[in-house]
């Protein structure tokens, strides 16, 4: 199947979210006040300095230009293929691969930055992402992922409530056992494949070094913040930054 | 004419010689470069992503002539860095290379990458300089004519640089270019609105209140896509040819010139208009270049003339997207709407306002940056040929490492990094559907400015549509903006085909 047509079968269910979003969204804006509003009986805004007028005119254009795509995408062929695989040119293996790293990528935002120490967790999905997809052999990638959203599921249930993002847990500890874990199994197997190259070498080296290098640099030397400094290995580092090392080169030790 | 072309060279002479004098600028220049052209040589990194995380890096933590210099290093490095793998391995390290791996590998499969590297590093270096020294002058002089600009020139202006960048940016449907634009505005609508306060689409989360941060916008919708792109595929091991001398041979580089400072012309040119960008200008460039040189037939066999046409052209765009950036607040290209970003945090606001001195500052950090990016170029190559080696698969998930670090320590903490990897999975998605990127992020960083001035023009005019077109720069604005949408509809499309066959035919005759 040609990549127009293919194209277009995509196109056809994206005009249809397209519509669906900018009806929502129309409808939102419908909640912001636009003729003669008025607060605590103060007449505050006409109609054209309204706060609705231009996401009006933005979800309203929106809402045409669905249709147009809609329209082209059943013109040129792409709604008859629409609902098959084919014509939506998924490949499954592709898609399990995608659907692994996009899983790894968001386990790492959504579950692991927040909770863990910055440097465990980067050195986790840092292997997880280069011995996973570095050859694409299905079952280390299933792998590596498992290893990521293991210790990921754990910090999110364990320690949901954003109030205890900041403390001390032991999903610091669960996060670095799976690191290690991750990391043993990769050179076992790859040792046993005879596979063991200068990227499978490295990637330690590059896990730990990287997110280490970069949070020192964050954090004492372009002195911004830096996520979860309560973290198990960035927690020691900072106390003995402040305690052992900074009186030592000012002269106070 | 003369005078004031004297005053300014004289302004940027002083500002160079601060710059160059201060050990500071090279702590900053050298590794801002030398990182710029990792990134450009690197296939899946890209200058845009270059600037966004050194945006993310400095912040506004730093002073921002320091952080300018840093940037726009890497800018200029990341452009030429491109030409790198487009040229050794016919895979173009950014978009804005794309075209000069047309004429590069097959001079490479001649034996000639070398001497197409040489030449292409001295076509670069001419080229920035081209277009930076335009940079210098019509900045001041659209300066002048910016200070008559009001908010319905600017809320046209805004405009036209998101419909701009949408029209030029498609790669299949224009209207995809549009809707991706309409996007970034709508994205910027979220927050408080500027002129009431008014919440818009919060759903009670405080953290959209302030709506949503460039910095992690601009992350989520370069890194993201890019980084699981490069990883979507398996191991490629990048067999980089060997290259011989790199050191272009001066008469080659006269031999050249006007094909040079033709394309820096275009280059600029195109790198002014908003929202297009350094990879339009080196088709565009390539694309004049064909039908004028002499030697067009030889173009994509392994031309010396093609590869110049692309590669000076997109350094000189740089020069080119600076000037609306500075002029307007409107960026010129994508890596431009990252440097908006960091002038953006660090509280400058472009246009007739902005600091003299800022500019020749800027001025002087290009010139300085496009000769460091030269010297490094021809003695330090093999450094970077070698870094061809590196599989994405290694470096992708340390730049998704930089990235978050980078987002998070602009300011928003966690809550910012959600929001880019948000974007980043609408990016990619969008990326597959072929909707182009860039005018979403155009539309974001201009969507407030849009809002605001627009709003502002009717309530200074009492809700009188009148003021978009009875102002003579709003009216020429207003009929660029509707001809440009004219444009693209098929009957009116047709029409013009038809008349312009009629046309030819008469001439013929």
């Amino acid at each position: 199947m040609d990549e127009k047509t293919i194209l277009r079968a995509r196109d056809f269910w994206t005009s249809i979210v397209l519509f669906v979003a900018s009806l929502f969204f129309l409808f939102q804006t419908s909640k912001i006040p636009f003729f003669n509003s008025a607060s605590a009986g103060v007449d505050s805004a006409q109609w054209y300095d309204s706060a609705a007028l231009v996401p009006f005119g933005i979800f309203g254009i929106l809402l045409v230009l669905s249709i147009v795509l809609f329209v082209i995408s059943i013109r040129d062929g792409g709604a008859k293929v629409a609902l098959s695989a084919v014509g939506l040119d998924i490949d499954l293996h592709e898609i399990k691969r995608l659907f692994s790293i996009s899983l790894i990528l968001a386990a790492y935002i959504f579950a692991l930055v927040p909770r863990v120490d910055f440097i465990i967790c980067s050195a986790l999905m840092i292997t997880a992402l280069i011995w996973g997809y570095h050859r694409g052999f299905r079952p280390v990638t299933y792998i590596a992922t498992a290893a990521v959203i293991v210790p990921s599921l754990y910090a999110l249930i364990v320690n949901f409530p954003q109030s205890q993002w900041g403390k001390p847990h032991d999903d610091d500890w669960f996060t670095l056992v799976s690191f290690l874990a991750l990391t043993a199994t990769m050179f076992v197997v790859e040792f046993r494949a005879k596979k063991i190259d200068r990227v499978i070498k490295v990637t330690p080296v590059v896990a730990v070094l990287c997110p280490l290098i970069l949070v020192l640099a964050m954090a004492f030397g372009f002195r911004q913040n830096v996520p979860n400094r309560t973290g198990l290995l960035f927690s020691q580092i900072e106390y003995n930054y402040y305690v052992n090392l900074r009186p030592l080169w000012q002269g106070k030790k | 004419m003369i005078d004031f072309v004297v005053a300014q060279l004289l302004g940027f002479s002083s500002a160079l010689y601060i710059l160059v004098v201060d050990p500071i600028t090279y702590v900053y220049l050298i590794p801002a470069v030398f990182l710029g052209i990792v990134f450009g040589a690197l296939p899946g990194l890209t200058a845009t992503l270059a600037v966004t995380i050194l945006t993310g890096f400095f912040g506004n933590k730093f002073p921002l002539d320091q952080a300018l210099i840093a940037l726009i290093g890497s800018y200029v490095g990341a452009i030429y860095g491109g030409s790198y793998p487009s040229i050794l391995l016919n895979i173009p390290g950014t978009a804005a290379s794309a075209a000069t791996s047309m004429d590069g590998y097959p001079l490479t499969k001649k034996g000639l990458g070398g001497e197409a590297l040489g030449l292409t590093t001295t076509a670069s270096f001419i080229g920035t300089l081209f277009g930076t020294f335009c940079l210098l002058i019509f900045v001041w002089l659209l300066l002048i004519v910016s200070k008559n600009i009001a908010s319905p020139e600017k809320a046209l202006l805004a405009l036209f640089g998101i419909l701009l960048s949408g029209t030029l940016m498609s790669q299949d449907l224009v209207i995809k270019g549009w809707i991706s634009g309409l996007i970034g505005l709508a994205m910027a609508m979220v927050g408080l609105d500027p002129l009431l306060s008014e919440a818009r689409y919060t759903f009670d989360w405080s953290y959209l209140l302030s709506g949503f941060q460039v910095v992690p916008v601009l992350m989520g919708a370069f890194a993201i896509p890019q980084i699981m792109d490069g990883m979507r595929e398996a191991i490629k091991l990048m067999k980089v040819p060997h290259v011989g001398r790199i050191r272009p041979e001066a008469r080659e580089v006269g031999r050249h010139m006007p094909t040079i400072l033709r394309s820096g012309a275009i280059g600029t040119g195109v790198g002014a208009l908003p929202g297009v960008g350094e990879d339009v200008a080196g088709w565009v460039s390539y694309g004049v270049g064909k039908s004028m040189s002499k030697e067009g037939d030889q173009f994509g066999k392994g031309s010396k003339d093609g590869l110049i046409s692309a590669e000076a052209a997109n350094n000189a765009a740089i020069g080119g997207a600076l000037i609306p950036l500075l002029v307007l607040g409107i960026p010129g290209s994508p890596p431009a709407a990252a440097l908006l970003g960091a002038l953006k945090i660090n509280n400058v606001i472009p246009g007739p306002t902005i600091d003299p001195a800022l500019i020749l500052h800027i001025v002087a950090i290009l010139v300085l940056a496009s000769l460091t990016m030269l010297l490094m170029g021809l003695l330090t190559a093999k450094i970077f040929i070698k870094i061809l080696r590196i599989p994405q698969t290694v470096f992708l998930p340390v730049v998704m490492v930089l990235t978050t670090i980078g987002s998070f320590s602009v300011g928003g903490g966690i809550n910012d990094l959600f929001l880019m990897i948000g974007v980043g999975l609408v990016a990619y998605a969008m990326n597959k559907m072929h909707y182009p990127i860039a005018p979403l992020v155009i539309g974001v960083i201009l969507g407030g400015l849009f809002d605001e001035t627009f709003r502002r023009s009717l309530l200074i005019s009492d809700g009188d549509m009148t003021v978009f077109f009875s102002r003579p720069g709003a009216a020429i604005l207003l009929t660029l903006n509707v001809l440009l949408v004219l444009s693209q509809i098929p009957a009116i499309k047709k029409m013009f085909a038809g008349l312009t066959d009629k046309f030819k035919r008469k001439v013929v005759k």
